[in-house]
């Protein structure tokens, strides 16, 4: 196994193996803890619906991952919750975009729980019957979701905004397309996605590298690397329409309000990432005279919140919360956009706003999940767990700047939930 | 790990965790009052408008620029119930100054801003600002009108309202919205005065060491607080028994229904008597292994989510599930037979050690963190005893089936609250 060492200013350090199949494996050691968190993930979400198979291209009905997910649980040998029952470990798992992830967080019996792990995840097993169970479990989550105002100003805006690109499908599916789902189709998912140079292993916690590292090296299934070709749709650069709208059993509005990005490469660096972030702060952070405004006037609460939203071949930055009037929200951000395009970055807010990301960059290294949960971003994204606190050293307020030029107040998408009136 | 206590006033403790695993430094304030109609509403707003100005911090955006300059310091604020009492707390964790720039001082900055805050309001003439009272209002009756959104905590809120009608317990916890909008300037520097001198007041202090004089500091500043009547925190009332359980369903345009089931418990109290009725609890609809979980949702394929948990200082057991209208009387019926199941004995070693083991298990994760620290010596202030999770651990080793058997066999149901999708919606 080829092995890389890292090591940062702040005395957290790891490693990053990658074994012959193409697996890539992190481990960060914190011996101080009582307990490790472990996730074994491969890169394939909801937007993986359509790929090539031996040249031939398939299209897997919406919410097929996610399916997978939950059925990647039960083995010929007993399902692992069972087994995990044993050991007394946490076990959970999760679908989004452009991942799905097991993972298990312990404090006895590390190495018997990576091994649940490890065995499970290398042992499918569908039959029509497991397959029909399932249906009627999904089938209430997803329900569950559209009674979720939260989650349905989401996808509302999404699919305003993107008019091809599958980040506009609900990652559950629905209860139609997941009725087409089937053993054989999940098989062809899984024999696609799940070669182990498409996954990655990533580890945090109260754990020996080298002990970690011989059993995944025993314990990966021997498998030919596989070049995976996904088919992406043609997603034009502008929105397919500004305003989406939909009534729900809520008190009071709930908005979306989110900027386009034209993507000319799949993937964004951590550098455009993190002046993203940054830039999020600048416009409406806590500290930010827009947050204050529009507390003042009565049009944000705590829930207000910014994201910078971006995967493989999607990109967005996003407001959301709760309002009384979610147009004037809008036109308010779309204002003080103009205005800081033309009156430039306030300097001292820029460099409050840089310690405030700094702290949080430092205060990840205290939780073993959120370590874990970022190396799972380095894995997808080929980067080193502390590019984030290097650049932070070093980032200015012009680069924050060129961030604010990309936004366009042609390009935004309003999506309110309001209440029905029950 | 466990706290080492200091008396700083009379019903003033000061709890330090040392744990040198963090970056962090986390202090926190937790006021416990009895929860009351008339005061639950004023109580609940004071932990929000404390931390969004002060004397020293006049605008809110001010305050948020100085915690960003903090390096991002965190400070919140929450009202919870904690049986039949508010706890308000206010607390602030800061990054170690080792992490610095140019090695600044920050957690000393730190807890001067959070003791700013707390005794020194800003008020004018007896009395909090209107301006800050009416966003700090508003904010409070869109939090209140908010939980109505989100069905599940709706239904929950529900339940526990219809099962304790005119009793602390069914209280909401931020109040109501009309007892929010009689909140004044004056009321709610009355309240804030009556929080200093009667609450139970416990300061947890989590970090690698005690910071210099904190305690000092805060002892001094309850001196000019006259401390009465002080808040004693175990004495919730027990959940009745019903001779016929009720159920109330209520229609909505939803498309899951929610059904939510709340028992009674024989068994009530701190954790002193209370952990075999904890185990019982995870037993019958905890982890995957659960009765619940395993029959419920995975046999029987009705829902996704269906779990229990309990209020042992309450002795009150809740079951909570989303499930198609057709399947609402199924599901309820299922839940009852595994209870019946759990009563009569009828669960295995192996789910018997799987929930001893899970319990155990997450006990010892707590000194992994500073929230789950922070969290569990604040919210077990009901304790005669102060426990550490693994003083927890240790008591359960000593738990037998009989015990558990016993615990589920003191187990009624109480009352059954529906949310049913209006129908041709």
């Amino acid at each position: 196994m080829q092995k890389q060492y890292f090591e940062s200013t702040i005395g957290e350090s790891y490693v990053k193996a990658v074994h012959p199949s193409g697996l890539k494996i992190y481990i960060l050691e914190k011996s101080q803890y009582s307990s490790a968190y472990a996730i074994f993930g491969t890169k394939y979400g909801s937007i993986d619906n359509c790929f090539l198979v031996n040249g031939e291209e398939t299209r897997v009905p919406e919410g097929i991952a996610h399916f997978l997910e939950h059925k990647l649980f039960e083995s010929e040998d007993g399902d692992a919750f069972t087994k995990y029952a044993e050991t007394g470990a946490y076990a959970n798992a999760f679908t989004s975009f452009d991942r799905t992830c097991y993972l298990f967080s312990c404090s006895d019996r590390f190495y018997d729980n990576l091994q649940i792990l490890l065995d499970f995840v290398q042992s499918p097993y569908f039959t029509a019957q497991t397959v029909q169970k399932e249906q009627g479990i999904i089938g209430q989550e997803i329900k569950m979701y559209d009674d979720s105002p939260g989650w349905r100003v989401m996808f509302n805006m999404l699919l305003a905004m993107y008019k091809n690109h599958p980040v506009r499908i609900d990652i559950a599916g629905t209860v139609e397309s997941i009725s087409e789902i089937d053993d054989k189709l999940l098989y062809k998912c899984y024999n696609t996605f799940y070669n182990p140079s498409n996954m990655f292993i990533c580890i945090a916690g109260n754990v020996n590298t080298e002990k970690v590292l011989a059993q995944i090296n025993a314990s990966i299934k021997e498998t030919a690397p596989l070049e995976i070709t996904r088919v992406d749709s043609e997603e034009p650069d502008c929105i397919l329409k500004p305003f989406a709208e939909q009534k729900l059993s809520v008190a009071q509005p709930l908005f979306c309000f989110g900027y386009k990005e034209t993507v000319k490469i799949p993937e964004r660096t951590v550098k455009e990432k993190i002046c993203t972030s940054l830039l999020l702060e600048i416009i409406a952070g806590e500290a930010s005279p827009l947050y204050k405004k529009l507390v003042n006037e009565g049009l944000i609460n705590d829930e207000f919140s910014t994201e910078y939203f971006t995967g493989r071949g999607y990109s967005c930055t996003i407001f959301e919360g709760e309002s009384s009037d979610p147009h004037r929200v809008a036109d308010e951000i779309k204002a003080e956009v103009e205005r800081l395009k033309a009156d430039g970055i306030d300097k001292k807010l820029f460099s409050a706003v840089r310690c405030a990301m700094y702290g949080d960059a430092i205060r990840i290294f205290n939780s073993t999940e959120a370590i874990a949960m970022q190396l799972v971003g380095c894995a997808m994204s080929d980067s080193d767990l502390f590019d984030e606190i290097k650049y932070l050293k070093t980032v200015t307020a012009d680069d924050v700047f060129k961030r604010l030029m990309l936004l366009d107040n042609e390009k935004t998408v309003l999506s309110v939930v309001k209440p029905n009136g029950d | 790990m466990s706290a080492k206590v200091y008396k700083l006033a009379d019903g003033v403790d000061g709890l330090f965790v040392k744990n040198e695993r963090f970056n962090t430094t986390s202090v926190s304030f937790n006021f416990y009052l009895p929860l009351k109609k008339a005061t639950a509403a004023e109580y609940a707003l004071l932990p929000f408008i404390l931390t969004t100005c002060g004397a020293e911090y006049p605008d809110f955006s001010r305050l948020n620029y100085k915690l960003n300059k903090l390096y991002g310091a965190r400070l919140d604020a929450t009202a919870e119930k904690t049986g039949d009492y508010q706890l308000l707390k206010m607390r602030i964790s800061v990054i170690d100054d080792r992490f610095t720039f140019e090695s600044e001082s920050l957690l000393k900055q730190a807890i001067n801003m959070l003791l700013s805050l707390v005794f020194s309001p800003k008020t004018e003439n007896g009395a909090f600002c209107e301006t800050d009272l009416a966003r700090e209002k508003r904010k409070a009756i869109e939090h209140i009108n908010g939980e109505k959104s989100e069905k599940r905590i709706y239904a929950k809120n529900r339940l526990i309202e219809e099962m304790y009608k005119d009793e602390a317990y069914g209280i909401p916890k931020c109040g109501t919205v009309e007892d929010v909008e009689k909140i004044t300037g004056e009321s709610l520097f009355a309240a804030w005065r009556d929080m200093l001198e009667t609450a139970y007041v416990r300061i947890i202090i989590i970090g690698a060491a005690l910071p210099a004089r904190l305690f000092d500091d805060i002892s001094h500043n309850f001196t000019d607080c006259k401390r009465h009547n002080i808040t004693d925190c175990a004495n919730s009332k027990p959940t009745a028994f019903l001779s016929e359980p009720v159920t109330v369903t209520e229609k909505m345009p939803v498309q899951q229904g929610k059904l939510v089931m709340g028992f009674s418990a024989e068994m009530i109290g701190d954790d002193s008597v209370t952990l075999p009725l904890m185990v019982m609890t995870d037993i019958f609809g905890g982890g995957p292994y659960s009765r619940l979980f395993s029959n419920v949702r995975e046999k029987m394929s009705l829902c996704y989510y269906c779990s229990a948990s309990s209020v042992r200082i309450k002795g009150l057991l809740t079951v909570e599930s989303g499930v198609e209208s057709q399947n609402a009387d199924k599901t309820e019926k299922a839940v009852i037979e595994q209870l019946d199941a759990v009563k009569k004995g009828e669960f295995s070693d192996f789910e018997f050690e799987s929930s001893l083991k899970s319990i155990k298990d997450s006990l010892s994760t707590y000194n992994d963190s500073q929230n789950s620290l922070d969290a569990w010596y604040s919210v077990k202030a009901y304790n005669k005893e102060l426990y550490s999770p693994e003083d927890i651990a240790e008591k359960l080793a000593e738990i037998t089936r009989d015990d558990v058997i016993k615990a589920a066999d003191g187990v009624k149901l109480h009352t059954v609250y529906k949310l049913l999708p209006q129908e041709g919606k």
